[in-house]
């Protein structure tokens, strides 16, 4: 089992969800073990949704000419 | 005015009059930019170039020392514009144009030159197919170099924004055409290489062959060619073709196709993939629940099914939890799941035994063990007669062919279909 971490990133959220998806279609564990995955899985899938659905595109800039240097 | 008027008595000598003459053209004239055809044109084995730049009416010595560096090999005939500084020579009494820089002007000559680079660079292995990096499939980081003023920039911006947003790009502004460009271009490419990014974009909008020139240079051909991230190389329109495309790991068409390349996975591509997958995930549990009903449905044991019986009860406060909790989209999924274990403790109540128990039915054990319906009773056996309210035990004095029609056998698979217990 992944350990929960707070700061999990996207990737990380994607990774587990997969597993999750997989575990749960193998359907070895015992059935309250899958509804616990079920749960896991949606909650998973919905914070993934929240965070692509409010990314913003974020610049970084290296300075340059310098006569561009207005930032 | 001068000191050298013929007026004057004494007369000077001919350094002084030739240094009067370096002082006045040197530093009245200077720095030049100059138009012109080159003749006479003579690399010396040092490696130093002389020649002639010439119009139709007059002509100019020029120099250009080996350490100047040069993009393209000077011809005869050739028309190019030359940085330098005038300068006078006194051992011959010569002026001459001391060359900073040089680049072909003519739309021929630019072909020309063109072509004799990409000549060079393809002699040197640098448009080998083996040389190229694969652009990665799904990039984390892209650096990119155009003007801070061009619309590829905004185009590359909006595009990767509305496509995805979550990549991390760094830009890093540059000039794209005239003098410096070309240097500038390849600073930035060994600037954003040294950023340790997942991919690199050079580019700049459409224009002319001398527009784009500074992109058909050895010196950004090198820098990408050095470089150890892949580099996407976005010059001009369709049509345009620079040296830069041909030393990049690939080419774009457009800034806005460039964009497109280190994109190649949407937000909206994994928006539709977690929908799927919740589809997917919801499905199966559907399915597992199918699974208990079989499964209660082989229970003979009045206790067994209990048990099953609470465990969905506790599996539909659980979902029921998940419901409320739930955004709507979730909800959507879950509220599917729920109504099917809904529809499974319906049934699994129906097959308790206590439900028929209830409404004047009875079970019957021989020896402790329930009767199955192909179990046969012979005259004499000692039943046990479970009924809601009481046991009895009872014995058989004699047995014959049924005198109510069995209900039909239960079979599942049609949620409609819940038996008569």
């Amino acid at each position: 089992m992944a350990t929960k971490a707070k700061s999990q990133t996207l990737e990380d959220k994607l990774k587990r969800l997969e597993e999750v998806a997989s575990l749960l279609d193998r359907g070895e564990a015992p059935i309250d073990e899958q509804l616990a995955m079920y749960e896991e899985g949606m909650r998973l899938a919905q914070e993934c949704r929240t965070y692509l659905e409010e990314a913003e595109l974020k610049v970084r800039r290296l300075s340059g000419e310098p006569d561009e240097s207005d930032d | 005015m001068s000191i050298f008027v013929p007026m004057r008595d004494q007369a000077v000598s001919v350094s002084e009059l030739t240094y009067a003459i370096k002082g006045l053209l040197e530093e009245g004239i200077g720095d030049v930019l100059v138009s012109g055809e080159i003749s006479n044109f003579k690399e010396h084995s040092s490696g130093h170039r002389y020649f002639t730049l010439k119009d139709a009416d007059a002509q100019i010595g020029a120099v250009m020392w080996r350490t100047r560096s040069l993009t393209f090999r000077p011809e005869d005939g050739m028309r190019v514009v030359v940085r330098g500084r005038l300068s006078v020579y006194p051992p011959q009494g010569k002026y001459q144009i001391d060359c900073s820089a040089m680049r072909p002007e003519g739309v021929g000559d630019l072909h020309r030159a063109f072509e004799q680079l990409r000549e060079a660079l393809r002699v040197r292995g640098l448009f080998d197919a083996d040389r190229k990096k694969p652009i990665p499939h799904r990039p984390r980081s892209v650096g990119i170099a155009t003007s801070q003023t061009g619309a590829a920039l905004q185009d590359m911006l909006s595009t990767i924004h509305r496509r995805f947003p979550l990549l991390d790009v760094v830009f890093r502004p540059t000039l794209v055409q005239g003098e410096g460009a070309a240097e500038d271009i390849a600073r930035a490419i060994a600037e954003l290489d040294a950023a340790k990014l997942d991919v690199l974009i050079i580019g700049r909008g459409g224009g002319s062959l001398e527009d784009l020139w500074s992109f058909n240079t050895e010196a950004v051909a090198m820098a990408i060619a050095n470089a150890r991230t892949p580099v996407i190389s976005a010059v001009g329109h369709e049509t345009d073709v620079t040296i830069a495309d041909f030393v990049a790991d690939a080419r774009a068409e457009t800034p806005t196709a460039a964009a497109v390349m280190v994109t190649p996975i949407t937000v909206d591509d994994l928006l539709e993939a977690l929908d799927a997958r919740q589809q997917d995930m919801t499905r199966t549990m559907c399915d597992r629940m199918e699974d208990m009903l079989q499964l209660a449905e082989s229970f003979v044991d009045g206790r067994a099914a209990r048990r099953v019986t609470e465990r969905i009860h506790l599996r539909q406060q659980r979902v029921d939890e998940l419901v409320s909790r739930s955004s709507r989209a979730v909800r959507h999924h879950t509220t599917f799941l729920k109504q099917h274990i809904d529809h499974t403790a319906l049934y699994l109540t129906s097959l308790h035994p206590l439900a028929p128990l209830r409404r004047g039915f009875a079970v019957i054990e021989r020896n402790g063990i329930v009767l199955a319906p192909s179990d046969h009773v012979q005259p004499g056996d000692t039943l046990t007669v479970q009924r809601f309210t009481e046991s009895s035990t009872v014995n058989v004095q004699s047995v014959s062919d049924p005198t109510i029609l069995p209900p039909p056998t239960p079979h599942h698979g049609n949620e409609s279909e819940i038996p008569n217990a």
